[in-house]
């Protein structure tokens, strides 16, 4: 399936739920509403034809305005690839786990609530791992984020 | 008179420093007399904020801090974050550039597979096959000083090419190197294959199944020792490795035997990558021309590329200016260490450090 059939079948597979950005790009970039997120992830993973099994990364952005989650995801049957993203407000943050649609998301969605401060419902361990056990100086990643120790590099002309 | 004795689990921590950890990692176990019962996974020792410190540098600067992401295949991470970059601003890379791009990185990959060679028979007892793998390691090391001046960190593949040609000498000098590897692989093999200790401790030890292997996002060649033939080159191609004919080695069991053995046959198919490269190496330009402030169009990207420890991928988002806003960077030990607590249990200690090694878990790229 090329990226142009990808693109096709899933507006016809998900034409409300998926909604297709104008980024420019040769690859497509789906939003996915946070609400339907569990339901869209287990049609991807089940769908005959998709078979999206294989949860390459998922990664928070911090727009300043907003946060993105991005999931890369994978078929490793029919070789496809595909990204989406899940917009969230940056106060009270809060998503659904995917953990039982990909095992793999547990270390990514810890990494995460730890690191973004993004709630992660239904989670079973949502327990410090990359920071000190004892960290209490908020969530790094954050772009507003502040610490006499970090030291933004000069801008070069 | 007897009584009953009375019996407890008991808990032991494994590393930060234990030397089969391969860095600093903490594994808790939870035993049942000799019995692992239940395992869990402590990092974060060597977070260094790889990520963040990204955001504040420009395209050009992240190469260098993404050397030190992965630095046994850092030819890699430069090549994942330059293709992210690439893809970001569409660039055109010269055909000799890639032509280089693919020989460092296929002679990355023997290197990294060498050391996985030495570390894991000498985590399981046998020093010999360590001393064997850095001596024929060195090769690649001379190749790699003599091209960059770096034997470790070698910001050399750049945005839009690499960072300067090769020498003369280059040439013959790594044709040399890899027929003298291939003649040593089956001399390790003569070492090990038929070692009865060695077969003791792997075979049937720490087997994946291939359905949890691709559960748990699985990749590189412990996914293909697990019997599923997936591939980055060859599936989700990159770079001119079309151009190229290779072998794709998939094993059955699923057992650190396998996966051993599995890596010794990539170190074959890379050599094979290598001189067909070196034969067809074209004259040219070695870089595209990229302006010092690079501004890529605003936009995200995730690239990825087989890595020798799986997956690479490096998400980059950018906002037009020559910051990014945001790196993601993923490395194939982050899955391969969250499923030690999967197969890692009702089994020996001692087979807890053979399935620790036979994944090839760096913890850089776990802890970023």
């Amino acid at each position: 399936m090329t990226t142009e059939q990808l693109k096709d079948y899933i507006a016809s597979r998900f034409p409300v739920m998926m909604t297709l950005l104008e980024t420019g790009r040769r690859e497509p970039m789906y939003e996915v509403k946070a609400g339907q997120l569990l339901e869209v992830c287990r049609a991807l993973r089940d769908d005959e034809t998709l078979k999206f099994n294989y949860l390459c990364n998922i990664g928070a952005v911090d727009t300043q305005e907003r946060l993105e989650i991005v999931y890369s995801i994978a078929s490793v049957p029919n070789r496809l690839r595909l990204d989406f993203k899940v917009v969230l407000p940056r106060e009270g943050a809060s998503i659904e786990s995917v953990q039982e649609i990909w095992p793999a998301a547990n270390w990514y969605e810890r990494e995460m609530w730890e690191l973004y401060g993004v709630d992660v419902k239904a989670h079973d361990n949502l327990k410090r791992f990359l920071l000190p056990d004892d960290w209490d100086k908020g969530h790094p990643m954050r772009k507003d984020w502040d610490d006499p120790d970090f030291v933004r590099f000069p801008e070069i002309e | 008179m007897m009584g009953e004795i009375r019996t407890q689990e008991f808990i032991v921590n494994m590393g930060p420093h234990h030397p089969s950890t391969h860095g600093v990692c903490r594994l808790m176990l939870t035993m049942d007399g000799e019995k692992v019962m239940k395992v869990e996974p402590y990092i974060g020792y060597l977070h260094r904020a790889l990520e963040k410190i990204c955001e504040n540098r420009t395209y050009h600067q992240c190469i260098p801090i993404l050397d030190r992401f992965e630095y046994v295949t850092a030819m890699s991470c430069n090549y994942t974050f330059a293709l992210a970059a690439e893809k970001l601003a569409q660039i055109e890379v010269p055909e000799r550039a890639e032509y280089l791009r693919v020989i460092m990185l296929e002679l990355n990959r023997i290197a990294s597979h060498l050391i996985f060679f030495g570390t894991t028979a000498m985590d399981l007892g046998a020093l010999t096959p360590f001393l064997y793998a850095l001596r024929e390691r060195e090769y690649i090391m001379d190749l790699f000083e003599m091209t960059c001046g770096q034997r470790l960190t070698y910001n050399y593949i750049r945005i839009g090419g690499v960072a300067k040609d090769i020498p003369a000498e280059f040439v013959p000098q790594c044709r040399e190197a890899i027929k003298i590897i291939g003649k040593k692989v089956p001399e390790y093999e003569g070492l090990l294959n038929e070692n009865p200790i060695w077969k003791a401790r792997t075979i049937g030890v720490g087997v994946l199944p291939p359905e949890l292997a691709v559960a748990y996002a699985a990749s590189g060649p412990i996914l293909r020792a697990s019997g599923v033939k997936y591939d980055l080159r060859r599936d989700d191609p990159y770079s001119i490795y079309d151009k190229f004919e290779f072998d794709i080695p998939t094993r059955p069991n699923g057992d650190v035997f396998d996966r051993y053995i599995l890596r010794l046959e990539e170190i074959k198919q890379s050599i094979r990558i290598i001189g067909q490269a070196l034969e067809g190496l074209p004259e040219g330009d070695i870089k595209a021309k990229v302006p010092l402030k690079f501004k890529p169009p605003a936009g995200e990207v995730y690239s990825r590329i087989e890595n020798s420890r799986g997956e690479l991928g490096v998400y980059i988002l950018s906002d037009g200016t020559d910051k990014p806003v945001r790196v993601k960077t993923r490395g194939g030990s982050y899955n391969h260490l969250q499923l030690i607590p999967e197969i890692g249990t009702d089994c020996l200690i001692a087979d807890l450090v053979a399935i620790f090694a036979s994944f090839d878990v760096i913890m850089p790229e776990v802890d970023r």
